[in-house]
């Protein structure tokens, strides 16, 4: 006979048998587990699969034996005529869980429900902050960029030079890259499209670790200023426009009125920065006169480098421009973590969300407990006769858990199913925001979290209450019982306390999501400062290749506002660099006669250039003075200016007037402006963000490249855009019409992100509600019943209804009280967690604390009153006679 | 000794031990083979048994293992206790048999 080969995974599995046996028969056990696996492989893989489960359950349950030693030896003598078959123990469960059809489906209702939840969450976790990015190495690549906290701006934009500097002199970097997104106009002869892409420095896909499908990516050669014009495309933009094309390299693409050859094709999976489809050389200049401060750099540091160590290298590569340039530090490089980068947006969210998942799941597994428990309570003469005839506890035990670990698995395929029917859902809520590198499929991890959640949860709320049925002795066991008075006091107070476990966790997560709830809706009710009604906005790139002056663009955008005003239905029309909810673009002013600020900072202002007719188009309303007019629009320096009324408060304070004063934009030599109209506040940056101080110049004054037009319509804005398309085309067929869409529309996605949030927090909310309610009714149910003789008795004995009513009631009140206080209590902590996302809703807010405690007491009382009424009317004769 | 079965388990290790001294795994081949396949005995669940039988001396560990098989092999013999243990059974388990034929049989569909 030959020696089995050792496993090493049953070898460490082996640690769950007790220490003795496995120090003295280790080997052997696990030649013998060797020798069934090779048999079994013979069978298949459920054969194999099998084989693993009765090993692993074998040594737990010679673990189980080894806890309830003292037990087994005093009953081995007598123990159950059946050898360790797993298969009989499941099917007693089954038939045993079958009896009971109401409290099995209870069960498995609220076990599936509270994995589900957790299920769908975790996945949305899991694709946001844990599953690694699809790059080799994740956790060495880092994001780069510059911050100028005196200027009071976080992020300012990678100045080229300042990052040839660092390529230069870093010591702990293996390889870093630039980057700037941008759109493009894309051209094939047909029709033009808008394709977001990326000007990029050679050198990305070896910071990245990519390979190109096709082709190769660039060379340094190419990425210098006035470089050949080429172009690498993405998997998607290759499959649409060249039907997957392996002999693509060396064709040619229009983009932007220039003609670029393509020399490579980069995977889909691999694609970044987010969403882009192409990309062509950066082509910076190192001796640039001009500071850029544009883009984002990525770096892949050098194996075992720390984040902050990579920091200090960094602002050591940087200390030579601080001594040439900017002696003051106002403008300093740092470094994080890649996905912090994209992620940090969600954080807060994902946090509570987990948060309330994990308390709905605790509720869930409160009232799995509670119904356990009320079995094994109900159960305990039946286990006390069976124990009275000579069955051992041990085999009682894993009796009740072969119940649990049946309930677990309907439970937990269920609530996987369900969780990931959810996921989806979730996913939907949330459409365009999320990075397209977050995928939300089951992986390992997944499988592994649901495990434990599910094994977890039986064991220790399914298996753990049930053995109040086969504790204590046996004698007491089956006296209590038969005597139908109320036995097992210390298992009717676990049942209360889980009771008031469960409203006091329910009044927490009501309270979050009525608040979070009350807040949206307080964000939805802000006055955005626009029409979003029948306004319709879009936003036209010209090609620089077709026309490279400012002057033609000037006569461009003349041209296009002639046209559409003459389209049918356009009642107003404008032009504007940055439509709110849009984009931003920032300066400094300094204006006469001032105030301080109080921090002492100059506030960034928000920049827009607008034509006259823009106002009129967003409906933005006039304070004080006048709007542009067409003349204001002739001088080439402008003169004017409108500020909008948060500019008035924070440089001149409340209520103070600002036409005929003078403001400039900081620096030397720079010509005063006058102010001659104040704008009422935009909603700029989002209903629930605060306010910039904000001016409007003539679009003259600076002509734009790329500006956004508002339309407001008498008609429906969807129907206006064919004719809309058609203008431009008449003008130059090349040009994109970009993201025509109405500012309704553009709320509603600006808000996505917060809607989605809050509603996901009020449906688990709604859910805990439900479970909570379930179980207090369950709950109070059962003991009414287990109370029949006992109110009987009293009844005889000439008891009132109202005096049963108000026994069985005040319990049950009392204990929800209880709960709920604790409940709204907590809550004031945790709301003072959410306090950035409730929008000035207090979390002390007294309608909403108001409204909970309403909801929960009043349907406690229902859920109370119901078996208390039922109790109130027992007859006493019938109550008598049962048992 | 109670009038009580004794487990199935352990019935058939001391059944597998009646003709000859054995090691564990013969004994799991032994007990599945004696059973039908009825009894497959799991690794935790043989060698707890292996102990639980020593532990009342009805099975005893023997040095004088046949010089070819490895060293780390454990032998097990029946002790004279152990094989009046699995004659008791047995005798047990004959009359239970005895018992539940006079009884089950002729008698059919009387509970409803």
């Amino acid at each position: 006979m030959t020696e089995p080969a050792p496993h090493p995974l049953y070898r460490a599995l082996l640690r769950l048998a007790p220490a003795p046996l496995r120090h003295q028969h280790g080997g052997e056990m696990e030649a013998l587990f060797v020798e069934r696996l090779e048999h079994a492989r013979r069978h298949g893989r459920p054969a194999v699969i099998r084989t693993w489960i009765y090993g692993a359950l074998d040594l737990l349950h010679a673990r189980a034996v080894a806890w309830t030693r003292r037990d087994t030896l005093l009953t081995i003598a007598i123990d159950e005529r059946k050898a360790f078959m797993i298969g009989s123990d499941v099917r007693f469960a089954l038939r045993s869980l079958a009896r009971q059809k109401s409290a099995t489906a209870l069960v498995v209702c609220m076990l599936s429900l509270g994995i589900a939840a957790n299920v769908a969450v975790f996945s949305l976790i899991n694709g946001l902050f844990l599953r690694p990015l699809p790059f080799a190495h994740p956790d060495r690549l880092v994001y780069i960029n510059e911050t100028a906290p005196k200027w009071n701006l976080d992020v300012v934009g990678v100045n080229y030079p300042d990052f040839v500097r660092w390529r230069e002199d870093m010591k702990l970097f293996d390889s870093i890259a630039h980057f700037s997104v941008g759109n493009f106009n894309l051209w094939d002869g047909q029709g033009a499209e808008r394709v977001r892409g990326a000007s990029v420095t050679w050198d990305l896909p070896r910071v990245l670790g990519v390979q190109p499908i096709v082709g190769r990516t660039f060379t340094a050669d190419e990425d210098r200023p006035k470089g050949p014009p080429v172009v690498i495309i993405g998997e998607a933009l290759w499959k649409e426009r060249f039907g997957g094309d392996r002999n693509i390299v060396g064709r040619a693409l229009r983009l932007d009125g220039t003609s670029r050859t393509i020399v490579g094709v980069m995977p889909a999976s691999t694609s970044f920065p987010d969403e882009v489809r192409l990309w062509v050389p950066f082509a910076g200049d190192p001796h640039q006169p001009y500071q850029s401060y544009d883009g984002d750099a990525i770096g892949r540091l050098k194996p075992g480098v720390t984040v902050p160590d990579a920091d200090r290298d960094l602002k050591r590569a940087h200390q030579s421009i601080w001594d040439k340039s900017d002696k003051d530090h106002i403008v300093s490089p740092f470094v994080t973590p890649l996905r912090e980068q994209f992620v940090h947006d969600y954080r807060t969210a994902a946090s509570t969300i987990t948060g309330a998942v994990a308390m709905l799941l605790l509720i869930a597994c409160a009232n799995v407990a509670a119904v356990m428990l009320a079995r094994a309570l109900a159960r305990r003469r039946e286990m006390g006769i069976r124990l009275a005839l000579g069955s051992s506890r041990l085999r009682l035990m894993r009796q009740l858990l072969a119940e649990n670990l049946v309930l677990a698995a309907i439970g937990g395929v269920i609530g996987l199913v369900a969780g990931q029917w959810a996921i989806g859902a979730l996913v939907r809520m949330i459409p365009d925001e999320l990075p397209r590198w977050a995928a939300f499929h089951v992986d390992a991890r997944v499988i592994v979290f649901s495990l434990a959640v599910v094994v977890a949860t039986v064991i220790l709320f399914g298996w753990a209450p049930a053995l109040h049925a086969v504790g204590g002795d046996v004698r007491s066991a089956v006296h209590a019982s038969t005597s139908g008075s109320t036995g097992a006091p210390r298992g009717r107070r676990t049942l209360w306390f889980l009771v008031g476990g469960e409203f006091a966790l329910a009044a927490m997560l009501l309270v979050c999501g009525a608040l979070l709830v009350k807040a949206f809706d307080r964000v939805r009710h802000v006055d955005p400062g626009f029409r979003a009604d029948h306004v319709l906005t879009f936003s036209v790139p010209i090609s620089e290749g077709t026309r490279s002056k400012p002057e033609q663009w000037v006569v461009f955008w003349n041209q296009l506002l002639d046209r559409t005003r003459r389209i049918p239905g356009v009642d107003a029309a404008g032009l504007v660099t940055c439509p709110p909810l849009g984009c931003h673009w920032g300066n400094f002013f300094t204006a006469e006669g001032a105030r301080p600020t109080p921090d002492g900072k100059d506030p960034v202002v928000l920049v827009r250039l607008a034509t006259p007719g823009y106002f009129e188009a967003m409906g933005v309303r006039l304070k004080e003075g006048r709007f542009l007019r067409e003349a204001d629009e002739q001088d080439k320096q402008s003169k004017v200016v409108i500020v909008d009324e948060t500019f008035v408060r924070t440089f001149w304070g409340e209520g103070a007037s600002a036409v005929g004063r003078r403001i400039k934009t900081r620096g030397k030599d720079q010509p005063w402006i006058t102010v001659i109209g104040v704008a009422g506040d935009v909603r700029h940056y989002g209903l629930d963000r605060p306010m910039r101080p904000g001016v409007y110049f003539p679009q003259a004054a600076d002509p734009s490249a790329t500006m956004t037009m508002a339309m407001h319509v008498r008609v429906d804005p969807e129907s206006i855009v064919p004719a809309v398309r058609e203008a431009l085309r008449q003008i130059d067929p090349e040009l994109p019409l970009v993201a025509p869409r109405t500012m309704e529309e553009n709320l509603r996605r600006s808000l996505a992100l917060r809607a989605a949030f809050s509603w996901m927090l009020a449906v688990f909310a709604f859910l805990a509600f439900v479970l909570a309610i379930g179980g207090a009714y369950g709950v109070a149910t059962y003991l009414v019943t287990q109370r029949t003789r006992e109110i009987g008795i009293r009844v005889a004995l000439g008891a009132r209804t109202t005096d049963i009513l108000k026994n069985v009631l005040g319990r049950g009140l009392s204990v929800v009280g209880a709960g709920v206080a604790c409940g709204i209590f907590g809550s004031l902590g945790v709301g003072r967690l959410l306090s950035d996302a409730l929008f000035g809703v207090s979390p002390a807010d007294v309608s909403v604390l108001a409204f909970v405690v309403a909801v929960l007491v009043g349907t406690a009382l229902m859920a109370n009153g119901l078996p208390a009424r039922r109790a109130a009317r027992i007859d006493p004769m019938r109550s008598l006679r049962t048992e | 000794m109670p009038d009580a079965a004794l487990k199935p388990a352990h019935f058939y290790i001391l059944l597998a031990l009646s003709r000859d001294d054995r090691h564990g795994l013969a004994i799991a081949r032994d007990v599945q083979a004696l059973s039908d396949g009825r009894i497959r005995l799991w690794p935790a669940t043989l060698y707890g048994s292996l102990e639980d039988l020593r532990g009342r001396r009805w099975i005893q560990e023997v040095s004088d293992h046949p010089a070819d098989e490895s060293e780390r092999k454990r032998y097990y013999r029946l002790t004279r206790a152990g094989r009046q243990a699995l004659e008791a059974e047995a005798e047990h388990m004959s009359r239970v048999a005895r018992l539940a034929r006079s009884r089950v049989g002729p008698r059919t569909g009387e509970a409803g």
